[in-house]
């Protein structure tokens, strides 16, 4: 579902802000899971001696580039506007770098407003950020307030997108529905059209789906520049179902716009490691080792490649991943498990973890990362779990394993 | 002059690995309880929302930057810790002082000596630094104790960790035995109903001394009453210690039987002295029955206790005081009611009836689950 991530990646639109979360932070599993338990489970994996203590550095080594976009003091915003641009810049940074640190900058800026009444506009924020966290429930309740309340247009749309996102993104497509029908007649344009299209392919009408939104594309060749990305991003995710060629090039549009769409790389990247195509996989993700899903991408490139640095990748995400498990917040789940699979060859972790992300996830990548791990793993009930539902749904793609 | 530089390369490639990878901020804080050492690791990246790491503005942190702001960070860091013993606050005393990595780049190590009064080991550690800054922060915490290892974490709504482990301390395993015993005398009704039972005799006026019963002085009755007493708590020490320390093991669904049983027998007694006058004697007698009874409470409460002899001494003494309190309140009571008519006549045989009764009860009930 493009839409629902790859939003996040078209929101920086001046009239639309952020509705997605960080694509790479949104990818993964149940936030918070086990938190603590998990940590206490694994104190196998980070709990190796750390590094040693390096007293002897030199006075003109340069240690650290500090990121330009840092919050500068803990003061407090002088006014609801001036909060709402402070977010807003925080999660759009977090949104383009994959940086989770910012989500956390902007979070405590809500956490200084506690108990005090929000404005609209920084409902929807906050909304966002709950997103980006993966805690879906407090971000519903915002927005449905935002939708009681508010007669501003664009709150308004700002928050029936995010609605549709997340009930999208987690694949409850008949909760989706009636928001991409509102958000059409209370805001026209390709990000409706791409909410619906999104809505009908995920429920057995790719086809038409596609050529709707093409057409419609076409005819609204002068929407603003974000909504035709956004289409654009939701045309490569139908066609990837489809099993067309043609996803490459509607994602390649949207990267030439904007490089740092890191919901978009991820989905080009991981079609070219489906399609055979690896060199092609490393190239997208060049430069993108910082971002967990990117670099699991990487690492599984390289290694199909034999690539001379395949081993020092996945050994430095083995530490990302063992803090991780020993922090305890699974918002990388999802990422997780496509390592164990694909790297560290771990079906059975492989599926716990994929299951544990299908629970909150139910994307196409989702479901397709959980289905790959049931059949590795032969796990039958896990396996019979998934088709039940994607047959419940009429969901068919392209990139699902085949049937065994 | 080279082999500077080439030292300063080296540790270039020990700290920029290719890529560093984005992740929410973590602290990570090592203790070792054996050393009574801990060391603190802090991304740099995250000192700097702290302290002026970046003197010149130019978006880099170098050495000499951080070396300038050394005194700064390492009070920064040491305001945002407290280690605490049972007696108090503990000492820090800074060791080593340098550069570490982790995943997402480069850390300020930070080693100290903890130091707590008396020598104790530190019990507990309280951290706050950068919650204030950012609400995703944690401190990922692992705790070195001889073989064992665990890793735990501090967050904003859990800032302090405990580092024993779950164990507690000899004083706190003491106070919180002390009340469990004086929660189960209270709520157990047999024990306070045995209690009534022995006491009972002690309010009565000898037969045929009629309303001069003051012949008896308040004197001899209090003595016959420390006695009963004495010889209870004496008797169910030794068997709850016995119990507890596993010299001695009953099936819990006989002891309970039984105890149901003395409690009718001793109702009967009153009446009716077929176990003899002497009521002291049985106190003692049943009161090892009691206690293990006692004993049973205790073992499913000493589940992961280190020190039971602390527990069954915490146990036992609640048990007493609880016994204490009763009879404060209770005896004076009874004493008063003697002087009533009624009390001898109608009073105490309804009381007994009713204790009678109800024992009875639980013999039958208890002895249908042995």
């Amino acid at each position: 579902m493009t839409s629902s991530d790859r939003k996040s990646s078209h929101r920086t639109q001046k009239s639309l802000h952020p509705v997605f979360s960080l694509p790479a932070l949104r990818r993964g599993g149940a936030f918070w899971i086990g938190f603590g338990a998990l940590g206490l489970l694994c104190s196998s994996l980070a709990a190796a001696a750390p590094s040693p203590i390096q007293s002897d550095f030199d006075d003109d080594m340069v240690l650290v580039t500090l990121p330009a976009s840092a919050p500068a003091s803990d003061r407090v915003p002088s006014s609801p506007e001036a909060m709402a641009r402070e977010v807003q810049k925080l999660i759009s940074e977090a949104r383009r770098s994959g940086d989770p640190r910012f989500l956390g900058y902007a979070d405590r800026l809500f956490k200084q407003q506690a108990g005090q009444a929000l404005t609209d506009e920084l409902l929807v924020l906050r909304a966002t950020l709950a997103q980006s966290l993966h805690k879906f429930e407090a971000a519903r309740q915002d927005l449905n307030t935002v939708l009681n309340r508010s007669k501003a247009p664009l709150q308004r749309a700002q928050a029936l997108v995010t609605l549709a996102n997340i009930e999208l993104a987690q694949g409850r497509y008949d909760q989706a529905k009636p928001f991409c029908e509102q958000l059409t007649e209370e805001r026209p344009g390709l990000i409706a059209a791409s909410c619906l299209a999104q809505v009908a392919a995920r429920t057995g009408g790719a086809k038409p789906a596609y050529k709707k939104l093409a057409a419609t594309t076409r005819f609204l060749r002068r929407a603003n520049p974000q909504e035709r990305m956004w289409a654009q991003g939701t045309l490569g995710d139908i066609a990837a179902q489809l099993g067309q060629s043609s996803a490459a090039e509607h994602w390649q549009q949207v990267l030439s716009q904007n490089p740092d769409d890191l919901y978009i790389r991820a989905q080009l990247a991981d079609w070219y490691l489906q399609n055979g195509k690896p060199k092609q996989a490393l190239a997208a993700t060049e430069e993108y080792e910082s971002v967990d899903n990117l670099a699991v991408i990487r690492a599984i490139a390289m290694r199909q490649v034999n690539h001379p640095n395949a081993q020092a990748l996945a050994s430095r995400l083995r530490e990302r991943f063992d803090e991780a498990l020993w922090r305890g917040s699974m918002l990388h789940q999802r990422d997780l498990a496509r390592f164990e699979l694909d790297i560290e060859q771990r079906p059975e972790n492989a599926l716990q973890h994929a299951m544990a992300n299908w629970d909150s996830q139910r994307e196409p990548q989702d479901t397709r990362l959980a289905l790959r791990a049931a059949l590795a793993a032969q796990d039958n009930t896990a396996l019979s779990q998934l088709r039940d539902w994607l047959k419940q749904q009429n969901q068919f793609d392209a990139r699902f394993p085949e049937e065994s | 002059m080279l082999v500077k530089q080439l030292l300063a390369l080296l540790a270039m490639a020990a700290f920029a690995s290719p890529a560093l990878a984005h992740k929410a901020s973590d602290s990570f804080l090592y203790v070792d309880m054996d050393a009574s050492e801990f060391r603190i690791d802090i991304a740099l990246r995250d000192l700097a929302l702290l302290v002026p790491l970046d003197s010149d503005g130019d978006q880099k942190v170098t050495g000499l930057e951080l070396r300038a702001q050394r005194s700064l960070a390492t009070q920064t860091i040491e305001n945002a810790i407290t280690l605490t013993s049972e007696q108090g606050a503990c000492s820090i005393r800074g060791q080593a002082w340098g550069l570490s990595s982790h995943s997402d780049g480069p850390y300020l190590a930070t080693q100290y000596q903890i130091a707590c009064p008396n020598g104790e080991r530190p019990e507990q550690i309280e951290y706050s630094l950068l919650f204030d800054r950012d609400n995703l922060h944690r401190g990922l915490v692992q705790i070195t104790s001889g073989d064992a290892r665990s890793l735990t974490v501090l967050s904003p709504d859990k800032p302090t960790v405990d580092l024993t482990g779950g164990a507690i301390g000899p004083w706190s395993t003491f106070t919180t035995f002390l009340y469990e015993g004086v929660v189960h005398l209270l709520i157990g009704l047999d024990h306070m109903l045995f209690l009534l039972v022995l006491v009972l005799p002690a309010t009565l006026m000898p037969r045929g001394q009629g309303s001069q019963g003051t012949s008896r002085s308040l004197k001899s009755r209090l003595l016959q009453l420390v006695g009963i007493v004495s010889a209870f708590t004496v008797a169910h020490s030794i068997t709850l210690a016995l119990s507890a320390l596993n010299v001695i093991r009953l099936p819990i669904a006989w002891v309970e039987t039984v105890i149901a049983l003395s409690i009718a027998a001793a109702a009967l007694n009153v009446v009716w002295p077929f176990l003899g006058r002497k009521t002291w004697k049985l106190a003692f007698a049943f009161g090892l029955i009691h206690g293990f009874g006692f004993a049973s409470v205790l073992g499913d409460l000493t589940g992961g206790v280190s020190n039971l002899a602390i527990a069954l001494a915490g146990f036992n003494l609640g048990v007493e005081f609880g016994q204490l309190g009763l009879l404060i309140i209770g005896f004076p009571l009874l004493y008063a009611l003697a002087h009533i008519r009624a009390y001898q006549r109608f009073m105490v045989p309804l009381m007994l009836i009713g204790v009678g009764t109800i024992s009875l009860m639980w013999v039958a009930e208890r002895a249908g689950s042995i």
